[in-house]
């Protein structure tokens, strides 16, 4: 049952709903819970999606998922609108939150084993054939691909990976002021190249 | 400028922005940022890029019982008081009104922002306590509770809680033990009649506790928490309230099953040991 509705994921959102996610969001700051039901059912797929992605176990990431969910209720009065849009928000929280969770001790654990031998160094690759269709991955695709080898490597294994900047120096097996630039360096082009400014 | 780990902090907006660092070089970074606009800048766009990144992983549905599961904590999560943003620097939103509104007077007290400096009525009257109700049983607790005259402090006493990082803290508590899946509560009513729940986790050894419309203390006094067993009392934070709406704090330390928690009011800061009767006591077991 509930397998079922991973196939029938609702793409297009944007149409469905005649009020932005900012705006939900600003409902949202003044304690409106129908409000909040319409930005979870906008956004809930992308949380779980990237937390998913970072944690590899569902049910933990339903777990991480939730308490996303209840920190944005609880902070949605401190959204600033003129300091960027609501997704990149919500998604900002998502991601420290799933790293968060990899860092506590047996969550990563759990995490490693799963992963097993797999090699984390492609997983752009994977994200990146499958979802293809939608504008925004290829633009993050296109960006990507304008990156070095060894920049797109490193920002893959510490963003989607989870890894902290002295595990991908071990991986990558590079000292770690050469990731911490390819870090930096990467992450740089990838703004200018898909245009984020403040 | 380098770090007390010798690193230059200049190097690490990139890792920052991609949650790769420890603890100890966030705090480094974060530092650093304190000190200058154009690395804040940095940061702040290289955020935004990490948050595309995260924008183009494939989305996943969700169960059914996850959103039931959320929706039904809201009504038990409190919301953050909006942070007090400088004018200048960024407008705030016309759309979101502040709340709860931080200019509004407890309905009873006296006005005057001088009274901040008045002696603390309380202490006063309550330090000429007998014994130590913190040593005491919880029925004779509750009861002396309900016999403290409680002073409304008269002034507007500021938002509570102005750190941001504190407020981050005490809102990933809070969330941790809603979200727990061993929460419990208790629900009463201090000396004056305000209702207040304590939430507790047992497994995560955290509790918060929220009161409904407490009255605002003065700049002099702050409501201290406290955890209670068989060992004496165990401080665990300070709190100020608007005077309206939920005013709530996790609590600080360990809190052990079956522990009291009270509240007392103390002077700003708080105390070693309660000096007042509390204004409310919970039994968490």
């Amino acid at each position: 049952m509930l397998g079922l509705m991973t196939t029938d994921l609702n793409l297009d959102d944007s149409s469905v709903d005649p009020l932005s996610k900012e705006e939900l969001l600003a409902r949202v700051a003044l304690g409106d819970e129908l409000a909040f039901g319409e930005l979870y059912d906008q956004i809930a797929p992308r949380v779980l999606g990237l937390v998913k992605r970072l944690l590899i176990d569902h049910a933990q990431s339903e777990e991480v998922t939730q308490e996303i969910f209840l920190e944005i209720w609880q902070t949605a009065t401190r959204y600033e609108a003129t300091r960027g849009g609501a997704s990149t928000w919500i998604m900002t929280m998502a991601h420290r939150r799933a790293v968060d969770r990899i860092r506590s001790s047996q969550a990563g654990r759990d995490r490693d084993s799963k992963i097993g031998i797999r090699d984390l160094a492609v997983a752009y690759d994977h994200v990146a054939e499958t979802v293809e269709v939608r504008i925004e991955h290829e633009r993050v695709e296109k960006a990507m691909s304008r990156l070095t080898q060894l920049q797109r490597q490193a920002v893959s294994l510490a963003y989607y990976g989870g890894y902290t900047h002295n595990e991908v120096a071990g991986m990558l097996e590079i000292p770690l002021g050469t990731v911490k630039t390819r870090l930096r360096d990467g992450l740089i082009r990838l703004r200018d190249e898909l245009g984020v400014a403040s | 400028m380098t770090g007390p780990r010798g690193d230059n902090p200049a190097d690490l907006t990139g890792a920052y922005a991609l949650n790769a660092l420890s603890a100890d070089e966030k705090a480094d970074v974060e530092a650093y940022l304190d000190g200058s606009e154009s690395a804040r800048t940095e940061v702040h766009e290289l955020s935004e890029t990490a948050a595309a990144l995260g924008l183009a992983a494939e989305p996943v549905q969700p169960s059914a019982a996850l959103r039931s599961s959320i929706m039904a904590k809201l009504a038990s999560t409190p919301q953050l008081a909006p942070v007090a943003v400088a004018p200048a620097a960024v407008p705030p939103l016309p759309s979101v009104p502040m709340i709860p509104a931080p200019a509004e007077e407890p309905a009873d007290g006296p006005t005057a922002t001088s009274d901040a400096e008045a002696s603390p009525r309380v202490g006063t009257a309550a330090t000429r306590a007998h014994k130590r109700w913190f040593q005491r049983p919880t029925q004779v607790l509750l009861a002396a509770a309900a016999a403290v005259v409680l002073f409304v402090g008269g002034t507007f006493a500021g938002q509570a809680f102005n750190d941001n990082q504190f407020v981050e803290q005490q809102a990933a508590g809070m969330v941790q033990i809603t979200a727990a899946s061993d929460t419990q509560r208790a629900a009463t009513t201090t000396s004056d009649g305000h209702s207040a729940t304590l939430v507790w986790s047992n497994s995560l050894g955290l509790s918060a506790v929220l009161v409904k419309d407490l009255p605002a203390l003065g700049n002099d006094q702050d409501y201290q928490l406290w955890y209670i067993n068989a060992a004496g009392a165990a401080p665990a934070g300070t709190f100020d309230s608007t005077g309206s709406g939920t005013a709530w704090r996790v609590l600080d330390g360990a809190m052990h099953a079956g522990d009291t928690v009270g509240i007392t009011v103390e002077p700003r800061g708080g105390s070693e040991q309660p000096t007042t009767d509390p204004i409310v006591a919970f039994q968490s077991s």
